[in-house]
This record gives C-alpha cells, structure tokens and sequence, in this order.
C-alpha cells in the first residue's frame, strides 16, 4: 500500500513526546519534555504556536475545544483550543500523571498516575471524579470504552486492567507484561486503544504482538503480529474507522494492520529507528502523525485506510520544479490548484499499480464504503475524477470478486493524458531585496539606502526602518496596523503597501520623510479589487503595479501622475533616478522555464522608452530573484541560479541592449544549498554587495548578517590562462565604465578622473595583451588588438612591433595608426560627445553611421581642430621624448643636419601621416579639411618647395618604414622623421648655395664631405658664413635653408669691402698656405706634401668642428624643441 | 610590562566595522583607513572600531573566531591537549575583554563567549603553571613553550623572573659541598 514518509522534523526537546489531531484534522498538536503545547498547521508549518503547560508535558488530549495536558507538577490542566487560555485544573495526583485520555462524547477525561491511581473526571465539573484503585506500580496508560462503561488500564506492575467506570470496580486483569517500578523503566509504554464505532476490541500491546480482547467475554481473539516487529510494540491507535490498527514500536517501526484480515497492510521504518512514543490518526485516516522519544515529529501520508482509492494526497514525483516552487513561492492557494492540476496529469500512471495493490488485499465490501465516506470528508485528498475512478474499480472489484487479477483499470475517458512540456507555475510578484512574505521576521527590503524588517508575531507586529547612513535619517519604527508586505526605500521616502483584506482596500502609504513641511506621510487607496503587487521609489517618482496589470506612477508628494497598462502580471518593479525597470510575466514557461519581459522606462526631461518589452534572459529554470540598478544606474538583476546580469547599454541609435552575465554568485559559494542575496551592485568600484546565506537563500533578520563584497567575473573562456585574465579584465572594464557614457549622455555630470583612469587601465590592458600576443608570435591577433587602441597608444605598439623586429606588423601596425588618426578628424566632436568610441571600434559598428551627423560636425569644426591640435601636440611631445630617450638610434638613423629651418607646423604634424603621401589621401579630398589636414598638406608643400619632388632618388627614401638593419634599436617612428629629415637634407644640397659644409657632428658622412670639400676651393662667403651662420639663424629662426643663404649673401654684401677682402684672403690664404707648403715642401717631396695639406686641411676642418660642435648640438635641441 | 600596555598593543589589532556613516579614506600614519560606506563592512584598528561604536557611528562586525562553537572547539582541544595549542589570536583574551566590554550588542551569545574564552584561558594559565612548577622542580636551564600569547607571558613573567632570581640567590649562597637534592625542598 502506498504512502509516503514524510520527513521528521524537530517538534520538541528531547524526551517523552505526545501527539494527536484536532477534531477537523487541520492541526497537529504535540507536547514535549520541553513543557511546551505546539500546534502545527501542518508539517511544514515552520511556525507553530505554542501555549506552554508546565515544566513537562506528559500527556495530552485534545477534544471539543478543550486541550488537556498532564504536567510535571501533578496536576492534569486544561486549556482551550486553539486561543491556548488555561481554563483550569482538573484534578491533582500526588505524583506526576503519565497518560490523559478522552471519552468519545468528550464529556470525561481518565488520566493514569505515578502514585498507582486511575482517576475519571467529568470535565463540566471538576469536582465528579471517580478513582479507580487496584494497581500496585504505576498507570502506563489508560483508555476508555467509546460505549463509555469500561476502562482500560496498563500499569508498570505488569497487569492490564478493565474497570467497570460505574462501579469503580476492576472487571477484569490480564498479567500481561512484565513488572517494573517506575514508567521510565517500562521496556514498553503500552498504550492500549479500544476499537473506536462498534467498540469491539480492545487492542493491548503485548511486546511484539497486539492481543486484541473482545469487548464483554474478554478473550482475546487474536493476536496481530509481523515478523519484522523484533522489539516491544510501545503504542498501539485504531484508525477511526476502525479497521485498521497501527503500532509503533521501540526499534521505530511503524506496521498497520488490517485487523478484519489480520494481515499487515503496511510497514515504515522511522528514519533513525528511535523509539515511536505516540501515535495519532488524522480524522479522515488518510495520515498517522508519530512522535519519538527525540522529540521529533513525523507524519505518514496518503494511508489509504479505503485502500480502494489511490491516494491522491500524495504529491506526484514528477512534479519537482513544482514542489520547489512551492517551496519558494509560499504554497498558497494558487499554487496548490496548480500542483493538482499536475498532479492528476500524472495520475494515469499511477493507478494501475494502485488497482494491483488493491486486489491483494481483499477487502470486505463494507469497510470500503465507510471509508469511502471518510475520505469525502476529506477535502484535500479527493478530487472528483479519482472519485469517480474509485467507484468504477469497486465495481471492477465485485464483478470480478476474488479473481487474482483485474485488468488495470482502462484509460480514463473524462481525463485526457497530455505528455508535453508542463507549464511552469509562474513566478510570483516580488520585492527585489525583501524575504519571504510569509516569514514572521523578514526583511521587507535592504538596499543601497537602508533596511526595513518587520516584525510579525504574536507581541508585535511593527515595521522598523532603518537607514545604512544615519545622515539620511534616524531610524524609525512603526506599528504595522494595516499588515504591510511591501515596501522600498529611498533617500527621499519609505513607500509601504499592504494587500487587500475583506473590508479594506489595498493601501499605500509613503513616509516622505525628506519634506520640508511638516506632513511627512501621506496614504492612497488603491480601486476595489486591486492590489498593490510590486513597487519602487525613484527620485521624486513613485511607482506601484497591481493586480489588474496596472502601473500606477505618483509623485514622492502623492499626485498621479500616470497610469500605464503592462502587458502581463508584474514580477518586480525597480527604480533609479528618473529609469524605472518592469518586468513582468511575458507569456506562460514550461518546463521550470519563465518567460518574462522586460521593459525599462526613462521619465524627466527626455522621456522615453529605452527598452520596449524585450524577454529577459534567464538562465535554465531558474527565476529572477533580484532586480536593480546599479549605484551608477545600469539595470542589473540576478536569477536563481545566482547570475548575475547587467545591461550593456549601446550608444547607437537603433541598437539593442544587451544583457551581459557579469558574476555566478554560485561559483564562490562553498556548499551546493549556501547562497548569495544580493543587496546591491556598484560599478566604481566594482563591488557585489551580498549577504552570504548558509544553507538558504535568504538571510534570517538575526543574528543580524553581514554584507560581503563579491568580485565580477565575467565568464569568459579560459579565463586560468594570462590571455584570458586580460581579456576577461579588459571588457569587464568596458562594462563597468560604460555608465560613464551614459551618465554623460543623459546630462549627469560625471567623474571624469574616473573616466580617464579607467580609459588609462583599458589601454594598458590591450597593450598589455597586444605585448603578450606579440610574444606568443600571433601577429594577426596584434593587429586585432590595435584596432581597439587609441591612436596613442598605437604609436606605442608600433614602437613595441619595430622593437621587437616585427617589421611587418609594424607597417601594419601603421597603417591602422594613419587610420585611426584620419578617423580622430573626422570625429573629433563626435569623439567629445560621447568618448567611449572605443567600445564602438571594438564591436566594429556604428562606423557607417560615422558621418550622419555631418552638420554638428561642422558646427563644431573649430573645437574639432582644436582638440586635433591638442592630440597633436602631445604626440610631438611623444616622440620627441623619445628621442631623447634614444639618442643613439637617432644619431645612427639620422644622418641629418640638425636643419636650423623652423619647420612649425611640418614638425607638428602627425608623423604618421607622412608615408601616406603616397597614396591621395581620404580626407584630403573631401571639402571639409581640419587644420591638421592642411598641416599634413604644407608638409607635403614642402617638400616641392624645395623643387626636388620630383628627383627619382627620393621616393625610395620617402617610403614608409624601410626597413634599416644597422639600426637595431631605431623605432619606425624615428625612422619615419629621419628619412623626411633626409629628403629635407637632399632637398637642401640641390640649392645653389649648398656646397658648404655638413655638420661636422656626423662622422661617417663627414669624411666624404671632407673630400669633396677638399676638392674645391671655399670661398670667403663661405668661410663667413660658416662664422656668421648661428647668428642669422638666431635673428630669423622661421627661415628656410634657401633664405638663410640669401639672407647672409645680404649680409656679406653690407660688410664693408676691407672686411670682405679678409674673408676673401683668409679663403685664399687657405688654398695659398697649402701652396705655400706645397713651395716649401716641395724639397720633400710632392707625395708628402699632398698628404700634408689634407693633413693641413683636416686640421683646419678639426678646428672648425670644435668651434661648430657645441653650438651645433645646441641648435639640433632647438630643432627638438621647436 | 604593564596589562594595560598589552591592551594598547592589542588595540593595533584590525577589526570589522559596519559603519553608518559615509567618509572617504583617511590617512593615518599607521596607514590609510577606510573609505567608509554606510553599511559596508570595512577593516579598522580595534581603537578606532571602538570609539566609533561609543559614538554610535558603527556596529562591530564580531571576529570570526568569536563564535560559541568555535571556542568549544579550541576549548575542548586545549583541555585534551598537554602542550598549548595555536590560539585564534595572538590577542584572544584582550580582544574579547575590549569587544565584549564595549560592543556587546552587537556580538551574538556574548555572554556564552566571555565563559569560554575565560575557560580557555584558565586552562592555558594552569598549564603555563604546572610548567613552571615542573621547570623549577626539575631545575632545568630552559624550556620551550609554544603558542604563548603576550598577554600570558606577562602574567607570569615578574611572578617567575622573581622567584627564580630568589632562588638563585638562595643556591648561590649555598655551601659548596651540599649537592642539589636538598635544595629542591625549597
């Protein structure tokens, strides 16, 4: 037969535990050593109330209202039921009673005692008692004749005693067990239990055995017994049809038999085989409620005493998302109908084995029917198709009366079988923050802003708020009249809501606390048949969602201000600022799935709908279990599988949101049943703030918990490896500082250090792992990487390429830099606007939609050039520090006169625009050119200035990044500028005016200066020149190479004509030295003298470096610094 | 060394605060404290937690260690124990005197907390006793004894520097040829 164990659960201290039912069978009432009377609304109520009796609890009875107890301070007490008020004293012994009992009509009570005696008491009045005496030890346990003549009695002195009530009188005595001194010591506690209705029995347990006696001859007719039964039967119950019989045993064992066939119907072992104490039927026999020695209570569930109807009461197996829901969503009355509606989906499975059972056990036809009756009587057990199915079976079971087998019994017509998805039962409404309603202490909302807990027992039932910062508010605490279960909080106000009750309405109450007038609180009835289901307090706003798919917005002072219809039942409301985000019920789930919607309003000066009904994405059977904001204001929530998500806003203007799981909270939990409950999310700094719940889901109000801090993770792949920890940083970053674009773009004003830090540690990261691809030779990967960068920070991956000799990549590393800056251009305004491009570049999007806004470009063309300039300069301000860094590649790759020419803006220019003057530039064709633009262009005027553009040799210098294996510390950068310097060099030695000298500074090329130099005479302009070159580069510092000579030919000219002669014979004195050495030397040898005069020569050159040197040095730093 | 300075050395101990109050860091020269959230937990000096709980800007956060079954724990194995064992903190029994004192309400079965971390020490006393009553009676030079605490050492440090300062004057003046066997009775 059927039935199902439920779980024991803890009832009592331990010790000595009684139990039994009410009258309707709606409570369990138990009482312990621990002195207290508990009554259960069930099993599984959490939250018994309980009267206390006394020290101890012996015994109890309960019957008509009236609850009796036996206590340990002698007296047998009685109490009323359920209030639990003490309504007297029945009668005293002189030693503790240890059993109590009613009469069927309720009218008597019969308690048994330590001090040997047996006494009735009338209840109406106390002071009829009747005392039976005989007993030589102490009453184990006493019970009356239903016929209300006889009682029976067991006592430690071995004998079970019948007594004639009337008479006082004993009628009989059975030395049945075995004598001990005192009820602790009884092997067995013998509860004896008289057939209840036709009172033909009286069922006595005999150690493994039950004898029963017949009522009047008293011979015992027959003994029921188990094999399994191997320690004494302590307690022994009819069931209240009175067929069955069940016993507890001391090993816990729990056998029930079927007294008629005398044939064991059914056997449950204890779940720890402590020692069964008490035994009680429900009324209507479907449940026997059973206590232990430890205290515990357990119940048996869906006995089938008819045993012709399958139990129904039993929850179907199949059914477990459904059981866990119930368990979440506190079983009300909805759920229920849901869980039978499952369960009868399943039923169909069930019953032919429940038919086979049947046929086992041979029932006699009338017991069936009574039974049958008994079970109508049970409301939960019986819906009307397994009614319908019990008859049909009994008829099954005369037609085919004692045939060994019945077909199972056919599929039932009235109830098609549906084997799809099951619907989930949907998610109910919740305050996000808040624990279960039904909890007598809960919260009712933690926040960011505060607490609020209320206090729902049987001293109090009050609200107490109370504020993280006491700045905010003092703490404040208030009774809950009206039965408050929602509430929120805010800086600005608490907003309490309560459902509606037969007479009141649903009501809303707002303690506007931050008013400055003197009405701090203010109260709104929702329409009849409304309820407030979910609300949340914005800033200045509040909103409310009820029953009747109804959104309610009202100010913080309490004007309506909107009403909006949802599309489906509401789950959670959450507010922030001027967003409010809905979700709600989109259609029905199945299997464990929810399908909820989302949508998220914006209120204030830009009204609008940001996401319009989008389905929230949970994960697999999971249901939402926060909702939020983040401090900075991204919607946030998190599912019950402890996933975390967060929107992703995008900038764009018709791209969608995206949810990102940003953190498992299950990940870090150390057991599979411990929790986070989250309290908040915070994007700067990256904080989760959540309680940790050990073994629940949500945390008990005391002792008072602890917010722990958990870290984001986003799952990425790999995330052990370096690679993906940087990756994994890298867009975590991202998120987290996209607030940052939207705070802006909504018109908050924003940390902008914290924009710039954060912008800081993202480039650090990509080039970080733009250092680590590198390394790992994944130069495509490079690549990828630098398309996120800024341009900034590609000049320095470009640096890091060349450096580490790839080449290739450097170019196109390059490449990528020369775009971005024509992209900078271009977006200047717009990269001001909002300054998270990055993220754009990233998701290579919105890049076709660069140029819609064209004219607000133009608008703001000034500021572009000037941001251009400023990104400029601090990229000159770049390299030339790195030029100082490295002078030695830059003395190797550039063999360049340090050109006293004030290059202005050439010098400034983006170096990278340099080798794209190959091919036409983007933007120089098109009709808006920044200033940067036409700074590209003059450096590009210039070079046909020079009117050597067009010379073959110097297009291959001119090419980009040519590769150099001299230099091996050179970055392309420098290269880049050295050969531009070079062109400006060649361009130089075109001029007219360009024999002189090189700089004397750079040996290698010196010498074949020197030689050339050698060869021709100089002429006295040249030698001034030389002398008076510093000082006509310090007066016009902005003239060309070509200039300067004109301008120190004027010069020359000026000078007076003595002067010019002694430059003109210094110049020949020269030339007229060597001849003159070449005269003298002549006797020598004319070999020598060649050499000498080059010797000579050199000498002169040597000298002329020393004078030239320092200042020459000193002008290229001009050039750097210029 | 005085108890109160042992006390004042346990002050440096950091401690968990829930704060009600809203500050930024602050820079102290024993290092930076804070920011301070309302109702985050942060970590500061037992000093500092204290004269915020007295001002009632903070709820003291409990030391993990400071839970009844943890104590049963440490205190049953230190009763089995013959040697000391590790304690939860080098200032178990200054920390729990100063919280306790201070921030009762806020530490759950405070009372429950005060007998066992007094058993313990009781214990770890009568131990730190019996071994110096065996070191004297033994007359060994040296001894080693582990997972003492600063607070315990002080406790018996003037009472056995004394006393074997006495003693050895006592074995000095001892005539040369009586041997050591009789000076033990002292």
């Amino acid at each position: 037969m059927p039935c199902e164990r439920k779980p024991m659960r803890y009832g009592h201290s331990e010790g000595h535990t009684e139990v039994c039912f009410d009258d309707t069978g709606e409570f369990i009432v138990t009482c312990g050593s621990d002195g207290d009377v508990r009554i259960w609304k069930g099993l599984d109520d959490d939250d018994p109330k309980f009267i206390t009796v006394g020290e101890k609890a012996y015994s109890l009875a309960l019957k008509n209202g009236k609850l009796v107890t036996a206590s340990s301070n002698n007296t047998v007490q009685i109490h009323t039921f359920p209030d639990g008020d003490p309504d007297g004293i029945l009668t005293r012994f002189t030693a503790s009673a240890t059993h109590v009992t009613f009469n069927s009509s309720s009218s008597r009570v019969a308690a048994g005692s330590s001090d040997f005696m047996v006494k009735v008491v009338e209840v109406s009045d106390s002071s009829q008692q009747k005392t039976l005496r005989g007993h030589e030890a102490p009453v184990l346990s006493v019970t009356f004749d239903p016929k209300d003549d006889f009682l029976a009695s067991a006592s430690c002195d071995g004998s079970v005693v019948v007594w004639n009530i009337e008479e006082q009188t004993q009628v009989i005595s059975w030395p049945l067990l075995q004598k001990t001194n005192d009820v602790s010591n009884a092997k067995s506690l013998c509860r004896l239990s008289w057939q209840p209705g036709l009172a033909k029995y009286l069922a006595v347990p005999v150690d493994t055995k039950v004898h029963l006696y017949k009522r009047g001859s008293w011979e015992q007719v027959s003994t029921l017994s188990d094999d399994l039964l191997t320690q004494p039967i302590n307690v022994v119950a009819w069931s209240p049809c009175g067929q069955f019989l069940a016993a507890g045993s001391v090993g816990g064992l729990l056998t029930m038999w079927d007294v008629n066939s005398k044939l064991c119907v059914e056997r449950q072992k204890h779940e720890k085989g402590f020692t069964v104490c008490c035994l009680a039927w429900h009324p209507s026999g479907s449940q026997i409620a059973y206590t232990d020695t430890e205290g515990c209570l357990g119940l048996l569930d869906g006995l089938s005493t008819s045993t012709s109807v399958p139990n129904t009461v039993k929850q179907a197996p199949a059914t477990k998302p459904a059981k866990d829901y119930d368990d979440l969503f506190d079983n009300d009355d909805d759920d229920r109908l849901m869980d039978e509606g499952l369960s009868d989906t399943n039923s169909p499975v069930k019953k032919p084995a429940a038919g086979d059972d049947d046929d086992d056990d041979f029932m006699p036809v009338t017991g069936r029917v009574r039974n049958r009756g008994a079970i109508l009587d049970d409301e939960n057990s019986l819906d009307t198709g397994s009614l319908k199915l019990g008859q049909e079976k009994f008829g099954d079971d005369d037609d085919d009366a004692g045939s060994a087998v019945v077909p199972a019994a056919a599929p039932l017509p009235f109830r098609p079988i549906y084997e799809g998805p099951l619907p989930t039962p949907p998610q109910k409404a919740f305050q996000p923050g808040s624990t279960p309603a039904h909890l007598m202490h809960r919260f009712m909302m933690w926040n960011s802003v505060g607490i609020v807990r209320s206090y729902n027992d049987e001293q109090d039932n009050a609200i107490d708020v109370e504020f993280h910062d006491t700045a905010v508010h003092h703490a404040m605490h208030l009774t809950n009249s009206l039965g408050h279960t929602m509430a929120d909080i805010s800086q600005e106000a608490v907003l309490l809501a309560c459902p509606s009750t037969d007479e009141l309405a649903s009501k809303l109450q707002c303690l506007h606390f931050s008013s400055w007038d003197t009405n701090k609180e203010w109260m709104v009835d929702l329409p009849r048949g409304e309820d407030a289901k979910a609300l949340c307090l914005g800033q200045g706003w509040m909103a409310v969602a009820t029953s009747t798919l109804m959104l309610r917005l009202f100010s913080i002072g309490g004007l309506q201000r909107e009403i909006v219809s949802l599309p489906g039942p509401v789950v959670c409301l959450a507010g922030h600022g001027q967003q409010l985000l809905i979700v709600y019920h989109r259609a029905t789930g199945f299997d464990g799935e929810q399908s909820l919607g989302v949508q998220l309003l914006q209120f204030g000066r830009r009204k609008k709908q940001i996401i319009n009904g989008e389905p929230l994405p949970l994960s697999q059977k999971s249901y939402l279990s926060w909702l939020g904001f983040t401090a900075e204001g991204t919607p946030c929530y998190v599912d019950s599988d402890g996933v975390v998500r967060m929107l992703k806003r995008s900038l764009g203007k018709n791209l969608g949101n995206r949810w990102t799981p940003v953190c498992n909270t299950r990940e870090t939990c150390k057991s599979k049943s411990d929790h986070y409950w989250v309290v908040g999310v915070h994007e700067n700094p990256q904080q989760l703030r959540c309680i940790p719940c050990k073994g629940s889901r949500y945390p008990p109000t005391l002792p008072r918990p602890a917010v722990a801090i958990l870290p984001f993770k986003l799952p990425l792949c790999q995330t052990a490896t370096e690679k993906g920890q940087m990756e994994e940083q890298f867009w975590r970053s991202v998120l987290f500082y996209n607030h940052y674009s939207f705070l802006s773009s909504s018109g908050y004003e924003i940390d902008e250090d914290g924009q710039r830090q954060s912008q800081k540690e993202q480039q650090e990261l990509l080039m970080k792992m733009f250092a680590l691809s590198c390394k790992l030779e994944r130069e495509f990967r490079c690549v990828e990487l630098a398309e996120l960068m800024t341009q900034n920070v590609v000049t320095l991956a470009i640096r890091y390429a060349s450096r580490s000799r790839r080449l290739a990549l450097a170019q196109r590393l390059s490449e990528i830099a020369l775009e971005k800056a024509n992209e900078l251009q271009e977006e200047g305004p717009e990269e001001q606007e909002d300054e998270y491009s990055i993220v754009r570049y990233s998701q290579g999007e919105a890049t076709g939609g660069r140029f819609i806004n064209r004219q607000d470009q133009e608008e703001e063309e000034e500021q572009g050039q000037e941001l251009g300039e400023e990104e400029d300069g601090d990229e000159m301000e770049e390299t030339d520090t790195r030029k100082c860094m490295n002078p030695f590649a830059k003395a190797a790759g550039s063999p360049v006169k340090p050109s006293p020419t004030p290059i202005g803006k050439v010098g400034r220019a983006n170096p990278f625009k340099v080798p794209d003057l190959g091919k036409p530039p983007a933007s120089s064709g098109q009709p808006r050119v920044t200033n940067i633009l036409d700074n590209m262009m003059s450096s590009r005027k210039s070079t046909p200035l020079g009117g050597s553009a067009g010379r073959p040799n110097k297009s291959p210098v001119l090419k980009p990044l040519a590769p150099r294996p001299k230099s091996k510390t050179q970055s392309t950068l420098l290269q880049m500028t050295g050969t531009k310097a070079v062109s400006k060099k060649t361009q130089e030695s075109t001029e007219p005016a360009a024999e002189q000298q090189k700089p004397p500074d750079i040996r290698p090329p010196a010498s074949t200066a020197d030689n050339t130099e050698n060869k021709r005479p100089k002429t006295g302009f040249q030698l001034w020149l030389e002398e008076n070159r510093k000082s006509i580069v310090a007066d016009h510092p902005d003239l060309e190479e070509t200039d300067i000579i004109k301008e120190a030919m004027g010069r020359f000219r000026t000078l007076s004509a003595e002067e010019r002669l002694t430059w003109t014979e210094r110049a020949k004195g020269h030339t007229g030295d060597a001849a003159e050495l070449k005269k003298r030397k002549r006797v020598e040898g004319g070999d020598v003298e060649n050499e000498n005069g080059q010797a000579e020569a050199d000498e002169n050159n040597a000298k002329k470096k020393k004078s030239l040197d320092p200042s020459s040095k000193l002008s290229a730093f001009a050039f750097n610094r210029t | 060394m005085d108890p109160s300075e042992v006390e004042f050395l346990a002050e440096k101990e950091m401690v968990k605060i829930i704060p009600n109050f809203s500050l930024d860091k602050i820079y102290l020269i024993g290092g930076d404290l804070g920011p301070f959230n309302p109702g985050l937990p942060v970590d500061v000096p037992v000093w500092l937690a204290l004269n915020l709980k007295q001002r009632q800007k903070c709820r003291i956060v409990p030391p993990e260690w400071m839970d009844v079954e943890k104590l049963e724990e440490i205190r049953e194995l230190e009763r089995k124990e013959d040697a000391f064992t590790a304690v939860p903190s080098p200032y178990y029994m200054e920390l729990t005197k100063l919280l306790l004192n201070h921030a009762s309400d806020n530490i759950p079965k405070a009372d429950e907390i005060r007998t066992l971390v007094k058993d313990i020490w009781d214990t770890r006393i009568a131990k730190l006793r019996c071994s110096a009553d065996s070191f004297i009676s033994q007359q060994e030079a040296h001894a080693q004894l582990d997972n003492l605490t600063l607070m315990e050492i002080n406790t018996i440090r003037s009472f056995l520097l004394d006393s074997l300062n006495c003693m050895y004057k006592l074995r000095s003046n001892l005539l040369p040829g009586s041997n050591k066997g009789q000076f033990t009775d002292y």
